[in-house]
């Protein structure tokens, strides 16, 4: 088959000492700059471009792609041992991967994200392998009719985000929703809620948010304890029980499915992958109540689906030239410094370079495996640190990390309100993954709900002319209706006193 | 003989022109020491790094590396349009070791636009170099009806705001648009994307609008592969990219449109800086290294000097000010 004796040429290529070290540099590279808040990997890859002037074609995308997925796994690193999302895409492993953590079980956590994340990354460079074509084609019906139906599906999904009170997910989804609004209006230009501040513009930053929320907060409430009680559980062991992998096949399946779908589609960021992929694992649970205690499930589900993501979403770059993300752009770039243009001739006019770089993915896959098994061993140890000391060294970490997004105080700033902020949500049993969720779909909704509106020049009819677009509504509405009247259901027949239960 | 004496008044003017003198000496010998060995230069990138700006200015900044013999490095300052970084170079001090990028007309609509409340306008800058000139297209599906930009603009005419292109938000696209529409009379539906070109284009591919208002980067691979056709170039020549694509101009519609990018410095910069630090960067833009890497990412660079650009600047502000009741 052609296929295959491409992908054969592609490995002679893939697995030269040269391409391998590359590889190998650029997975490591990736993995750090994913561990340090803040440096995200498009910032990472644009740092790295000058150097890759020298190289060849293949090499230097080599090294920029294993760059980007070596990112995405360094981000779960700090989420888990610090409550700190390394990258936008890790936020939501806080949730599990922390509790896990206080358990005694970040090696475990550490490892099946690593599974998860190789397993998720293959399953997509094989769909782009031997379904580039029809994969392409459904990305392609996806204009903003569709995407706006995709967002509201996502946000629908709110509701499986609840803890105990449905109507607290949904005062933070609100709240998250509203954060979205503060910037430039993204058709007409108007700044909203900016109050004068020029840094208020792009709207709040979605990083030094997170970090903020998830991190800082959690450093202020853990300072009210007596020091003695402030250590974590020490490590028991790295290797996941078999439970935990029975666990665990179910959500890295599922992400693989959502995570490299969603990469299909330009404009979804990859932190939606993972944030859906959440919700999807706790909406199919038996136990959705005991997700953030440290269940497995939602370590391995987005994990899997943040790095399948990243891997999916090169397919529009080789099969169309359209780079689905900002990090996908820089890439895009390096192809485009070096004389090739990606999209629909790449495979006929570079046949080479192309599978190479495909075949390196592979190579990639498993070099990020090799290499972050035994690490984990070593980042782990942090936890030895007393967490005194510790939490200082976090804290210098973040404000670096806030600091480092677009080389300015301001963000440091948003982190520490958004920390005390997240204390206090804390204190009052507010969830905080809702305010994130709509954080990040918020203006991906807004754009393309007034994009719609200005290809029907103002008609909502426009929303039920696409079939997929009907299909996705339905089921949002599907996914509100369906809580809402088992709330009230239930609501009817609990005697007084049950509060907990119903809410 | 008869002995010169000076009055008060007269001995302060003498001081006074003695200082100045003596400081125009200065920053003569200062100028001509620039820039000085053991220095850096920092260049403020007013967009995310990866972007086109951002590569185009990474890689003009290696070749000044080179001809200047000092490291010069890219601090990105993305946001709000520019407006972030060009704040600070506004209010940083001129000593030609810091300079920004401009982008045409982004810059010019941002100040220009009340509710954007800039601290700056176009005497707060000195033009330093131009960079970049990358023309607008129009680009419909291979299998469109329209074949030439007539076609396009008539079907406008006859059926108004139903054929949908795309626009962006007080940017060269959008310039480009409601210059055709004010020539020809022509109306388009103009659907907002400003999240770069990647989405319309996408939607394009998809026929979910029907043309795309972009760049030639943004199609060359769909325009080789029989996909895509350009209908116009708004520039006064071909486009190198687009072989055997007619301008607007040749079409019968005088339009010419660009996102143009260059480099500023704070207002105050010393005449001989400028033109130490242009002629430079006019070195690098010769180097057939810079063209060839310039030319691979689909863009054309057209050099100006400071004064050329200043004059670039003033009239790019006055058609603005012109179109400007047609952005909203």
């Amino acid at each position: 088959m052609d296929v295959f004796q491409n992908l054969l040429m592609g490995f002679s290529i893939a697995l030269t000492a040269q391409n391998l070290l590359l590889a190998f540099i650029g997975s490591l590279l990736g993995t750090l700059i994913g561990v340090l808040p803040g440096i995200g990997p498009a910032a990472g890859a644009a740092m790295l471009i000058p150097l890759t002037f020298q190289m060849g074609p293949t090499g230097a995308i080599i090294l920029l792609t294993s760059l980007f997925y070596g990112t995405q796994y360094g981000g779960t690193i700090t989420s888990v041992l610090m409550n700190v999302p390394g990258e936008a895409a890790s936020a939501i492993t806080c949730l599990d991967g922390y509790a896990m953590a206080k358990q005694g079980r970040a090696g475990v956590a550490l490892s099946i994200a690593a599974v998860g994340s190789f397993i998720g990354g293959t399953f997509a460079t094989i769909a782009l392998v031997f379904a580039a074509g029809p994969l392409t084609r459904w990305a392609l019906e996806f204009g903003p009719v569709e995407f706006f139906a995709l967002i509201v599906l996502g946000i629908s999904m709110l509701t499986g985000l609840a803890g105990k009170s449905m109507i607290k997910a949904l005062m933070m989804g609100v709240f998250g929703l509203a954060l979205a609004m503060i910037g430039i209006d993204p058709i007409r230009g108007s700044p909203r809620f900016t109050f004068d501040r020029v840094e208020l513009m792009d709207g709040i930053g979605f990083v030094p948010v997170i970090m903020g929320l998830f991190g800082l907060a959690e450093i202020l409430e853990n300072a009210e304890k007596p020091f003695a009680q402030m250590v974590l559980a020490r490590m028991s062991t790295l290797i996941p029980t078999r439970g935990d992998i029975r666990d665990s096949v179910g959500p890295i399946l599922r992400g693989s499915v959502i995570g490299t779908t969603l990469g299909l589609v330009p404009g979804i960021t990859n932190s939606a992958s993972s944030f859906l992929a959440y919700i999807a694992e706790k909406k199919s649970s038996k136990t959705p109540e005991r997700f953030g205690t440290g269940m497995v499930a939602g370590v391995a589900g987005p994990e899997t689906a943040n790095n399948a993501h990243a891997n999916g979403a090169l397919i529009p770059l080789f099969t169309l030239g359209i780079p689905a993300s900002p990090t996908i752009a820089v890439i895009m770039g390096a192809f485009m410094m070096h004389g090739i243009i990606p999209g629909p001739l790449l495979f006929k006019e570079h046949t080479a370079v192309a599978w190479g770089v495909i075949a390196s993915f592979y190579v990639g896959n498993v070099i990020l495996l090799i290499l972050n098994l035994p690490l984990i061993g070593i980042w782990v140890q942090i936890l030895k640190i007393p967490y005194g000391v510790l939490c200082g060294i976090i804290m210098a970490f973040m404000v670096l990390g806030a600091y480092s997004v677009g080389n300015s105080t301001f963000d440091v700033a948003v982190m520490t309100l958004f920390g005390v902020v997240g204390y206090l949500l804390k204190k009052f049993d507010f969830p905080l993954a809702p305010i994130v969720l709509t954080l990040i779909l918020g203006p991906l909704m807004e754009r393309s709900l007034r994009q719609s509106l200005e290809i029907s020049q103002g008609s909502f009819g426009i929303f039920l002319s696409s079939p997929i677009a009907v299909v996705l509504l339905s089921l949002a509405a599907l996914f509100l209706i369906v809580p809402a009247f088992m709330f009230f259901r239930r609501r009817k027949g609990v005697l007084p006193g049950d509060g907990e239960a119903v809410a | 003989m008869v002995k010169h004496r000076f009055s008060a008044w007269g001995r302060v003017m003498v001081g006074i022109g003695g200082l100045l003198i003596v400081s125009v000496l200065f920053s003569a010998v200062w100028a001509a020491d620039y820039p000085q060995k053991g220095k850096t230069i920092q260049m403020l990138v007013g967009n995310a790094a990866g972007g086109p700006t951002d590569l185009g200015a990474r890689i003009m900044a290696a070749g000044l590396e080179k001809e200047l013999g000092v490291p010069v490095v890219v601090v990105n300052k993305p946001g709000a349009n520019g407006q972030i970084q060009l704040t600070q170079v506004a209010t940083s001090k001129p000593d030609g070791y810091l300079f920004g990028t401009v982008n045409f007309p982004v810059t010019i609509t941002g100040y220009l636009d009340p509710t954007r409340k800039t601290t700056y306008n176009r005497k707060s800058f000195e033009p330093l170099a131009m960079h970049v000139n990358d023309p607008n297209i129009f680009a419909v599906l291979a299998k469109s009806p329209y074949k030439t930009l007539k076609d396009l603009v008539d079907a406008a005419k006859a059926k108004p705001k139903t054929i949908t292109v795309s626009s962006g938000m007080r940017n060269d696209e959008q310039i480009g648009i409601v210059q055709l529409q004010k020539m020809t009379g022509a109306e388009f539906a103009q659907v907002s994307f400003t999240q770069g070109t990647a989405p319309s284009v996408v939607a394009l591919l998809g026929g979910k609008i029907e043309v795309h208002c972009g760049h030639a980067a943004d199609v060359l691979g769909h325009v080789r592969s029989g996909d895509v056709r350009v209908l116009g170039v708004m520039d006064d020549e071909e486009s190198p990219f687009l072989p055997g694509v007619k301008t607007f101009e040749a079409q019968g519609y005088k339009i010419y449109s660009a996102s143009s990018r260059g480099y500023l410095m704070p207002a105050g910069t010393p005449k001989e800086i400028l033109s130490t630090l242009s002629g430079a960067m006019k070195k690098v833009m010769a180097t057939g290294e810079h063209k060839k890497k310039m030319a691979e990412m689909g863009l054309s660079i057209r050099y100006m000097d400071p004064s050329q650009l200043g004059k670039f600047w003033d009239e790019s502000e006055t058609m603005v000010k012109e179109l400007e009741p047609l952005l909203k």
